[in-house]
């Protein structure tokens, strides 16, 4: 029975010690352990909400960027596809016109070549017909009038030329 | 207890070395005040004849030893935690969260002053016991049966305040309890509830005590095997060595172990008490 019973001399000692130990415990010594511990608890919550944040708000903008890099690219393309195109059409007009340009350079250079004949031919016909007088007044002596032996050799040389003209 | 040397039943100094040895260990390993042969006879409680005892000595060096390494853990709390704040609040954390959040819920944060309290009281004068010279100030019943009373007084009150006084007792008889049986069903609880604080204080005193008898008894076969050489002493000095130090860190896990089960059934005493009413 000794041995079950605190002795007083153990449990006065024992009392104070308890008193005395978790009044400074819960006073002094705890507090700021369990705050520290509780604020380093939500340091890390925070820090890894915040990096989720920051990972979906990454993810988030990659995707814009994709769409964006995507959307540039049609754009692009629809551009330089609009480029070809125009410089096709004018490439066309370019030798459209130019073909055009040539056929009447072709046909203006026909015309003269045309006028500038019919103008020798005249200038042959004025001269055959001079010599012509001239020859003919040496043979018969001048019988005739230089103005009547033109009229007949250009009335003549005019039947040879409408035989031979084109 | 106040062992005569050499120990009751052997007369005399016919003591054979053993047994006289083994007296000697159990005289030392008793009760004595600090100073003088044996506790004054008579009344302990008078506070004129207090003295300090082999055992309070030590309890009281560990509770300097708590207080200590608690202010200074609480000095070195930081964010980034180092050092000795790092050690308590190892300690703070696991008290906190696997006792009493992981017993009580969350609500059990609120009772970790009090059970922190026990538990670093009682894992410190574990452990320093384990240093020789020092005595587990835990290794006494005026130690144990204490702090076994304070539990008591502790969880029954909070059941109280809870549950109203009346609503409290009320809860020591299970609803569905047939008539007749309820007397006897109200009588086993109030058993039940005060054999708690025996069973906190002699669990922790014998394990206390137990662990140094060993320790002492093998350090006894070891000096007597070298003292008295003989052939038998080649095999006992060897294994009372070897059995030494085994038991010198067995005694240290029943340290943690001792102080862990009597900060967890605190718990679970507290947590009953606050759900009385719902059995």
């Amino acid at each position: 029975m000794e041995k079950i019973i605190p002795l007083g001399v153990e449990l006065y000692v024992n009392l104070v010690a308890f008193a005395v130990l978790f009044v400074l415990l819960w006073k002094f010594a705890f507090p700021p352990i369990t705050k520290m511990l509780d604020q380093r608890a939500d340091t890390i919550r925070e820090s890894l909400e915040k990096a989720e944040q920051t990972r979906v708000d990454a993810e988030r903008l990659l995707d814009e960027y994709k769409v964006h890099m995507a959307e540039a690219r049609q754009e692009a393309a629809k551009v330089i596809e609009q480029g070809r195109k125009v410089a096709e059409t004018m490439k066309d007009d370019i030798v459209a016109k130019a073909n055009e340009e040539a056929a009447a350079v072709l046909v203006r250079a026909r015309e003269e070549i045309q006028a500038e004949k019919r103008a020798a031919m005249a200038e042959l016909q004025a001269s055959v017909a001079d010599l012509s007088v001239a020859v003919a007044g040496k043979l018969i002596g001048s019988s005739l009038s230089d103005a009547e032996h033109r009229k007949l050799v250009e009335g003549y040389v005019a039947e040879v030329g409408s035989l031979n003209g084109n | 207890m106040t062992a005569p040397v050499p120990v009751a039943g052997v007369e005399g100094a016919a003591a054979d070395p053993l047994t006289a040895a083994i007296g000697k260990l159990t005289h030392e390993l008793s009760v004595l005040p600090l100073q003088g042969e044996k506790l004054a006879a008579g009344d302990s409680f008078n506070l004129a004849a207090f003295t300090l005892t082999n055992y309070t000595f030590w309890l009281i060096l560990a509770v300097l030893l708590v207080a200590v390494f608690f202010i200074l853990g609480a000095r070195r709390a930081s964010l980034v935690p180092k050092g000795i704040g790092n050690l308590a609040e190892a300690g703070v954390e696991f008290v906190r969260n696997s006792i009493c959040i992981d017993v009580m819920g969350p609500e059990g944060a609120k009772y970790f002053p009090f059970i922190g309290t026990i538990f670093f009281f009682v894992l410190f004068n574990n452990l320093l016991g384990n240093v020789p010279p020092a005595l587990p100030g835990t290794g006494t019943v005026g130690t144990t049966f204490t702090w076994g009373i304070i539990v008591f007084l502790v969880y029954n009150a909070i059941g109280i305040k809870k549950n109203g006084a009346l609503g409290y007792l009320k809860s020591f008889i299970p609803s569905g309890t047939p008539g007749w049986l309820k007397p006897f069903m109200f009588l086993l609880e109030i058993i039940s509830h005060t054999l708690r604080p025996v069973t906190l204080g002699v669990r922790l005193f014998a394990n206390m005590y137990a662990g140094h008898i060993m320790l002492g008894v093998f350090a006894i076969f070891c000096a007597l095997t070298l003292e008295h050489f003989t052939a038998v002493g080649l095999i006992v000095l060897p294994l009372s060595f070897v059995m030494q130090v085994v038991l010198r860190a067995f005694e240290l896990f029943v340290a943690v172990l001792q102080a862990y089960i009597f900060s967890i059934l605190t718990a679970v005493y507290i947590n009953g008490a606050l759900h009385a009413s719902e059995h």
